[in-house]
């Protein structure tokens, strides 16, 4: 009995952190991001998702990155170029470092989070054009950032979920913990710029806030393979609906 | 009703050329096509009626000004992404700034403190 506890208990701890398997240490995913009023569709923004390690003394760490920057033809109008990181950890993704550059026309906000899974908190720093603050927060066990987050999303084994299931995540945004509802539509075939793929279809919401609007409206397709790439993305606005389709994808893992 | 045609038509069609020469060239095309139908229907009134059609050709001007400039710009417009030099030193600068903070971190340990997560297939099915 005493031996068969050890071996559960061993099975537990090995299942506790999910290694990732999905996302490899040098990929590199462009997106096109438009928007989309009765069928006509505008593109706005490039949305890149890259990996890469990072060496620090002690260890080695996945770097993720995701900048958006605005077409030349928006750029005289409301130019963007925002800057999403996060430094995790190769095995867990767990992040321990998430930092986010908003430049967006003329407002600018610099925010970032010091993860001490340890202790359960999360020191933070925010910086506008004048003004800066330092914060300790408290976080949950297992808050992430939202950069970790989407990773972690694609880090899952879907292929073992059934249509309907729902999962939920808590990811620090703006010194906030925010619930974001992961549910499992069906398998789908789409046409993508890599090709037809069949994708895992994938409802998102938001728990405790209302940027993302509707029911099952706000969709993500992944690949149903071992890398699981988001290759299309359908959000709703207030007025017509958000769109994010993949250009291109590099260094992939599987 | 012809009177209100012309107006809602110059409405549309100003707004078709404005949103043509915007970066949403594309969505000029739903005030062009409204402008296209009002300038028919009030032309087809006027006509009728014997009124004078000079408002309505000019309608139907900056209708076909504002889908020439939206179908160019349609056609021979490609989606670039302009200077990003100041983003590129940015994203450098910033993992040099990363790669300081986490030397002051002790990353030893951090990872055996969260609860297990359920995955998807742990949870159960919505009714």
């Amino acid at each position: 009995m005493k031996h068969f506890l050890l071996f559960a208990y061993a099975i537990v701890c090995t299942s506790t952190f999910a290694q990732n398997t999905s996302i490899g240490s040098n990929e590199n995913l462009t997106f096109s991001a438009s928007y989309n009023m009765s069928g006509l569709l505008t593109e706005i923004a490039q949305v890149t998702m890259e990996t890469s390690e990072v060496n620090t003394s002690n260890t080695t760490l996945l770097r993720l990155k995701c900048t958006a920057a605005t077409y030349s033809s928006f750029d005289n109008y409301f130019k963007i170029r925002d800057l999403y990181e996060s430094y995790v950890s190769r095995t867990t993704l767990l992040p321990f470092l998430h930092k986010r550059d908003i430049n967006e026309g003329s407002y600018y906000k610099f925010m970032q989070y010091k993860f001490n899974h340890k202790t359960r908190t999360v020191e933070s720093t925010l910086k506008k054009k004048n003004t800066a603050e330092n914060k300790t927060l408290k976080i949950g066990a297992n808050t992430r950032d939202i950069v970790s987050t989407i990773y972690h999303i694609r880090n899952l084994d879907i292929h073992k979920a059934s249509p309907g299931d729902i999962q939920n995540f808590t990811f620090l945004f703006d010194e906030e913990e925010l619930i974001i509802s992961v549910k499992y539509l069906k398998k789908e075939t789409i046409n993508t710029n890599l090709g037809k793929k069949e994708c895992y279809k994938l409802a998102i919401s938001l728990k405790n806030d209302d940027a993302l609007k509707g029911t099952n409206e706000n969709l993500l397709w992944l690949t149903a393979d071992g890398n699981k790439i988001p290759v299309y993305a359908k959000f709703k606005i207030a007025v017509g609906t958000g769109e994010l389709k993949i250009k291109s994808a590099s260094g992939l893992k599987n | 009703m012809r009177r209100f045609l012309i107006i809602l038509g110059f409405i549309t069609s100003i707004l078709a050329v404005i949103l043509s020469v915007s970066p949403l060239s594309n969505i000029a095309f739903i005030p062009a096509v409204l402008a296209l139908i009002c300038g028919f229907i009030a032309f087809y009134l006027s006509r009728q009626k014997q009124y004078p059609t000079k408002s309505i050709q000019l309608i139907l001007l900056l209708t076909i000004i504002s889908l020439t400039i939206t179908t160019y710009k349609a056609v021979f417009n490609v989606a670039e992404v302009g200077n990003i030099e100041s983003l590129e030193l940015k994203v450098k600068e910033s993992e040099k700034e990363a790669i300081e903070e986490l030397e002051g971190l002790d990353l030893d340990d951090m990872e055996i403190d969260t609860e297990d997560e359920p995955n998807f297939s742990e949870i159960d099915s919505l009714p």
